[in-house]
């Protein structure tokens, strides 16, 4: 496995070549570029798999590749010259996440053969280079070795997100998606890019392991106990990362800037599949993730992650339920279950968010995809109130579609059970000690109870009844291509949970606890970015109720009874042959969750409402103050001049005598300073 | 001599076009500026130069000869290359050869007058860039108004003469000032002087006495904050720093496309880089006391120039007025006073070059084939002319500081220079500054969305069919530059630092 | 003897003489005779000077004075000639188009 590593950067090298060869030749070519990015995901697929075989063997890859550049610059401590590069960094989160990012990706291709090309789109040239450069970008995010880099890559996921949620262009409402999208994640990343320049210039250095990393220099520099830009580290330390968080807020959806994903929709449902489980949205999560030991050193930024996640799961769920769109539902899903992610990585369940951030990955891409298939049984209509009846006449799709809905709600023992019962006990142990994570992990709980609710109905309203449309009795037949992708996905759905059976092994007491092994390093790690390692750093006290098997069985007990309670909810109100609404059982508090709490009013209020009619003041003030002064200026001096140039009367008499005044106001002149009188 | 061949080529070339036949004038002018784009190449790839021009540095391309004596001082024809101009001197010859091909397609009148004019401003532009001695860098520095009025003048829109007049005169103005403060430099350094070289005033500022004399009565310190600010604010004119910006839009709106992309793309550029040449090396002590009142200018430059950008419905106008927010990026980089600062201002001049470039060829095709500039007049234009409107997102994503274009590097640059600056509050300056950024996505994905995206639908009475290749080739070669810059810097990031050191060093090199 | 101060006084008078001609006459002619007599007060001053100083500088400069004076009046006529064609008249006062 020596030489592994050296084939790594062809990992995101294959979909880049998959970019350029669509973008240029896709026109030409059968199946439009479909070929040529099913190939390259394929490989990538492949390559991904090597390397995590390599980290099992125990190896590991840390290499700076190229240097971008450069220079001199004095930082706050360390060295006095910094260089900016582009390097691979392959521990096992990487290895594992780069597995999921190409598999998902190369699912997406080939789900796309049935969900595009079968259906006669046109511009697949373009989709097919815009899915290549998506993969390419999150791929080199995920093993950049650097703050910079993965900066840099997370930007072009937004770029690709812009192109491809703006697939189609031709309608008003998919450019207005693209746009928001790309806006409100930017705005994120504004803080992000502010965060980054602010760690190289504290810290000299933006590498994420090693001993040259930023937080080991972070590390060193709270037990120093000296003062940074004017802060204590620490407090220095909490802000840089509150920064660099908004990026990750905004890429990964989180309250207050989730408000674009809804929206992003707009997309073909592929596209969503890919952003949602592995590419854009997983990529904030990532990063937290990613310098995990960097939040470590700040409980205060860990709590605050902890309390957005929580309180993210619970909003977003409770939005899901109202929806009629099935897109719209798994949207609202998202911005949930990644505030599960953030709530375990808040509390310090390193492990816990990314074995969610896994399984995450599966069930949602499953579910997209799923629901990728009824749309194209449906004929292209997204309206649940219009669908019903399909359980039967799609039995392929029902029964994956089924099997990531299980996992979404947490039901044993599918995938989402086992990780999110892990964040929820992590957040539990360290709730009892800490008031304000015990009302995050409240908020989460709570929120399990909706995502039963609203995936059940989700589930019954689709494919459960009597059809409720034409569409629904007579649907459109889907091939193979859409077929392979759920199945596979949805096998993964069932069994994901195996990686890391935490409940199981606390309460047997047996070491079937896989991916915390594999987070460690046992089978193969760089030593500063283990969960060992972030777990020495942590500053949290963890409680138990009466014994940890206790607290393990009522963390999971309340758990599934709320998830069950949701999920009959919905049976109860649901899985009618002919169900109705019942959305005027919840009175105003319907509307204000159908209008999302509101929060696009206001974020659009703030764009249009407020800085639009600033930038017309402000043109306003530029074209009558400042550019008014300019033309006063020329006014004034070609009014004064229209006054003197009178002299000139063209009488040459006139001029003669002027010239004489002239003449003798100078003897005069002389006459009176030269003392002459 | 090579640089003197660069000169006369142009100088010659265009009065070849001149007389040339209209029919002709475009492609042999294309011919003529190959030469000079070819002889900068070929001293990019053979630059031997190390240092600061003004400050010690080893010249590459360097001459020099006596020309007038004038009274105690010489004035001599002193021309040289370092690490900054030499890039500055690439970016005038390329884009004025893409800008020469642009121009077919807009230009059916007068052609051999306009592509003559072209050629005559490419020299000077070029003597700008490589004039180490202040007399004669003046007098390119004039000469560069004159051609561009004319350009603006007879070939631009329906407000062309109002637009000319106002870029002329308020240029000039500044020019003005900057001329008095420069001589009133000289001779406040006295007997320190014999010579109007840049570098003899920069080493007797830098590394001699400074200023000495008393002259009109003024203080040496007060004579050197005065000429400091008399200089800034001459320069600031050409730049455009916000408040003296408003000449800017109205030129380009009325300027023809080609003339726009070399306003743009190198115009503006002189502005900055007499801002470091002048200001930013001579005058070191000064650069530390205005710190806070440049940095609080160049912020505002930026977020003003944006918000102006966000309200105009005009597609040159945004550009125009974006053009303002990213020379503020250069200001603050300038005043940073750190390496990666200064040398990021320097890269975000060129960088700046290539993408305002872009974007004005950009709208120039759209504008080809619509007749109209107002986004409330188009939509869905990227269903008709999807390879133009394609380089038009690629371009607006180089402006906003995608990551792998050169507009990112520049300006990351500039704001880690800027956040590890010696004043006081220069984090806060730059996360102001960094603002920027997000309100430049909103302006321009707002301009994408209303005109390239949506149902096609077009308010003028043309037939809109896609832009010949002749056209798009220049977009896609500067495409292709931005994105060579943005992947490899270096490329003239080292020796952009390389030239900047010694400025830093406050000359020991 | 007589002292050069005559000399002066009488090329001050012929000077004012002329002087007052420009300013109050109208009639183109007379204005040209009027520079006429203004340049030959000049002549004197030279020539008085001259013979003063005793070196014939002045003198040669009376010289190139009628000269330029014989040439300024053929040009003075010619303009004259045009004023009259385009005017009907050779009033000063009356052609003030190119002023501006």
């Amino acid at each position: 496995m020596e030489g592994a590593f050296s084939y790594a950067p062809a990992i995101a090298a294959f979909p880049l070549v998959a970019f350029v060869v669509a973008l240029v030749f896709g026109k030409w070519m059968p199946k439009k570029g479909a070929i040529a990015g099913i190939a390259a995901t394929g490989a990538s697929l492949v390559f991904s798999l090597w390397m995590l075989a390599a980290v099992a063997s125990g190896e590991t890859y840390h290499e700076t590749l190229y240097e971008w550049t450069a220079g001199e610059a004095a930082s706050e401590i360390g060295a006095d010259t910094i260089g900016f590069s582009f390097g691979i960094l392959i521990d096992p989160l990487a290895a594992l996440m780069l597995v999921i990012v190409s598999l998902v990706a190369f699912l997406v291709h080939v789900f796309s053969l049935g969900y595009m090309n079968a259906e006669g789109e046109t511009g697949l040239p373009r989709y097919y280079a815009g899915l290549g450069l998506f993969t390419f970008s999150m791929l080199s995010f995920v093993y950049a070795d650097n703050l910079l880099m993965a900066f840099m890559f997370f930007e072009l996921v937004g770029l690709c997100s812009f192109l491809l949620i703006g697939f189609w262009f031709r309608t008003r409402s998919a450019p207005s998606a693209a746009k928001k999208a790309f806006l409100v994640t930017r705005f994120g990343d504004y803080f992000f890019l502010l965060g980054v320049v602010a760690i190289a210039a504290t810290f000299g250095t933006l590498q994420f392991a090693g001993d040259e990393s930023f937080v080991a220099a972070a590390e060193a520099a709270i037990d120093d106990g000296g003062q940074l830009f004017g802060f204590d580290a620490e407090t220095w330390v909490t802000i840089t990362g509150l920064l660099v968080l908004g990026g990750v807020i905004g890429k990964s959806a989180q309250f207050p800037l989730h408000t674009w994903l809804p929206d992003a929709m707009e997309g073909p449902t592929t596209v969503s599949a890919l952003i949602h489980a592995a590419t854009m949205v997983a990529a904030g999560v990532y990063l937290v993730a990613r310098m995990f030991g960097y939040y470590a050193l700040s409980p205060t930024t860990l709590a605050i992650i902890a309390f957005i996640g929580g309180f993210t799961a619970l909003f977003a769920a409770t939005m899901g339920v109202v929806k009629d769109d099935v897109k719209q539902v798994l949207a609202y899903s998202t911005i949930s279950q990644y505030g599960y992610m953030m709530l375990g990585l808040g509390v310090g369940g390193y492990v816990a968010g990314v074995f969610h951030l896994m399984n995450h990955a599966f069930f949602k891409a499953l579910l997209f995809l799923g629901a990728g298939a009824v749309i194209v049984l449906m004929h292209h209509e997204q309206n649940m109130w219009k669908m019903g009846g399909l359980k039967d006449k799609a039995p392929v799709t029902y029964y994956t579609f089924l099997a990531g809905a299980l996992a979404l709600a947490g039901i044993i023992p599918f995938s989402g059970f086992w990780s999110k019962d892990e964040i929820l006990y992590d957040a539990l142990i360290v709730g009892l000690e800490e008031p304000l994570i015990m009302a995050a992990y409240a908020m989460g709980l709570l929120a399990v109870f909706f995502t039963g609710f609203y995936t059940f109905r989700m589930v019954f309203l689709t494919f459960h009844g009597e059809p409720r449309s034409e569409a629904a009795e007579d649907p459109h037949p889907v091939g193979w291509s859409i077929k392979l992708p759920l199945i596979v996905l949805g096998i993964l759905a069932v069994v994901a949970g195996i990686a890391n059976l935490a409940p199981v092994a606390k309460l047997a007491n047996v070491d079937i606890t896989f991916l915390e092994h594999w987070l460690d390093g046992e089978y193969g790690g760089i030593d500063e970015v283990t969960y060992s390692a972030y777990s020495e750093l942590l500053a949290y006290e963890t409680g138990v109720i009466s014994s940890e098997q206790v607290t393990v069985l009522i963390a999971a007990g309340l758990s599934l009874l709320l998830a069950f309670s949701g999920a009959g909810l919905a049976w109860k109100l649901y899985s009618d042959p002919e169900p109705t609404a019942h959305k005027e059982r919840l009175g105003s508090a319907g509307t204000v969750v159908e209008d999302n709490y509101y929060q696009d009013e206001y974020q659009v209020w703030l764009a249009e409402g407020v800085t639009l009619p600033l930038a017309r003041v402000a043109d306003r003030f530029d074209q009558t103050v400042i550019d008014g002064t300019v033309n006063g200026v020329s006014t004034a001096s070609l009014f004064g001049s229209s006054w003197v140039k009178r002299i000139q009367t063209g009488i040459v008499t006139n001029y003669a005598a002027l010239l004489i005044a002239g003449f003798i106001a100078l003897l005069l002149g002389l006459g009176v300073y030269g003392g002459w009188f | 001599m090579m640089i003197e061949a660069l000169i006369a080529v142009a100088l010659i070339g265009a009065l070849v076009t001149f007389v040339a036949p209209n029919r002709v004038a475009g492609k042999l002018a294309f011919a003529i500026s190959l030469v000079p784009a070819a002889i900068s190449l070929w001293l990019f790839a053979t630059f031997d130069g190390s240092g600061n021009a003004l400050l010690e540095g080893t010249l590459a391309f360097e001459s020099q000869y006596e020309w007038i004596q004038l009274g105690e001082y010489s004035i001599s024809w002193f021309v040289g290359l370092d690490g900054i101009s030499l890039p500055l001197v690439v970016l005038t010859t390329v884009l004025t050869s893409l800008a020469i091909m642009s121009s077919w397609t807009p230009i059916d009148e007068r052609e051999s007058q306009f592509y003559g004019l072209v050629l005559f401003i490419e020299a000077n532009l070029i003597g700008v860039f490589v004039a180490l001695d202040f007399f004669l860098w003046f007098i390119f520095w004039e000469a560069v108004l004159i051609p561009m009025y004319l350009l603006i003048g007879v070939w631009g829109g329906p407000r062309r003469k109002y637009a000319a007049i106002k870029f002329f005169v308020y240029t000039n103005v500044a020019s003005l000032l900057m001329f008095g403060a420069f001589i009133a430099l000289v001779f406040g350094l006295g007997d320190a002087v014999t010579s109007f070289a840049l570098p003899e005033v920069a080493d007797a500022m830098v590394n001699g006495e400074g200023i000495q004399q008393t002259l009109f009565g003024l203080e040496p310190t007060t004579l050197a904050s005065l000429v400091f600010v008399a200089m800034f604010i001459g320069f600031a004119v050409k730049v455009p720093v916000v408040p003296f910006h408003t000449w800017l839009p109205d030129a380009h709106v009325e300027a023809p496309t080609p003339a726009s992309v070399l306003l743009a793309g190198v115009l503006l550029k002189m502005g900055t880089y007499a801002l470091l040449r002048f200001n930013f090396t001579m005058f070191p002590e000064q650069v530390e006391t205005y710190a806070i009142p440049i940095a609080a200018i160049a912020v505002i430059s930026v977020i003003y120039g944006a918000m102006l950008a966000l309200a105009q419905t005009d597609l040159k106008r945004i550009v125009a007025y974006s053009s303002v927010s990213s020379m503020g990026y250069v200001i603050l980089g300038l005043i940073a006073y750190t390496q990666f600062g200064v040398g990021g201002a320097t890269f975000q001049m060129v960088s700046h070059g290539l993408i305002s470039g872009l974007m004005f060829m950009a709208v120039g095709v759209i504008y080809n084939a619509t007749h109209t500039r107002l986004v409330t007049d188009m939509s869905g234009m990227a269903d008709r002319m999807p390879v133009a409107v394609g380089i038009l997102i690629a371009g607006a994503f180089g402006y906003m500081g995608l990551p792998l274009m050169s507009g990112f590097a520049a300006e990351y640059f500039i704001f880690f220079g800027a956040f590890g600056a010696d004043f006081d509050y220069a984090p806060i300056f730059t996360g102001l500054a960094m603002f920027g950024i997000v309100l430049v996505a909103g302006y321009l994905l707002f301009a994408l969305q209303r005109a390239v995206f949506g149902p096609y639908s077009l308010e003028t009475d043309y037939e809109v069919s896609r832009a010949p290749l002749h056209d798009l080739a220049p977009m896609f070669v500067l495409l292709g530059l931005i994105i060579a810059l943005g992947v490899a810097p270096d490329l003239i990031f080292d020796m952009i630092t390389d030239a900047v050191d010694p400025i830093l060093e406050g000359g020991d090199s | 003897m007589i002292g050069v101060e005559y000399y002066v006084l009488l090329s001050m008078a012929v000077f004012c003489i002329g002087l007052v001609g420009v300013l109050t006459r109208r009639n183109a002619l007379t204005f040209l005779m009027s520079v006429e007599l203004m340049l030959n007060a000049a002549n004197i001053n030279l020539i008085a000077f001259a013979f003063y100083h005793g070196n014939l500088t002045g003198q040669v400069f009376a010289l190139f004075t009628m000269a330029l004076a014989a040439a300024e009046v053929a040009v003075g006529l010619g303009i004259i000639l045009v004023l009259y064609r385009n005017f009907r008249d050779v009033d000063v006062t009356v052609p003030t188009t190119m002023r501006w």
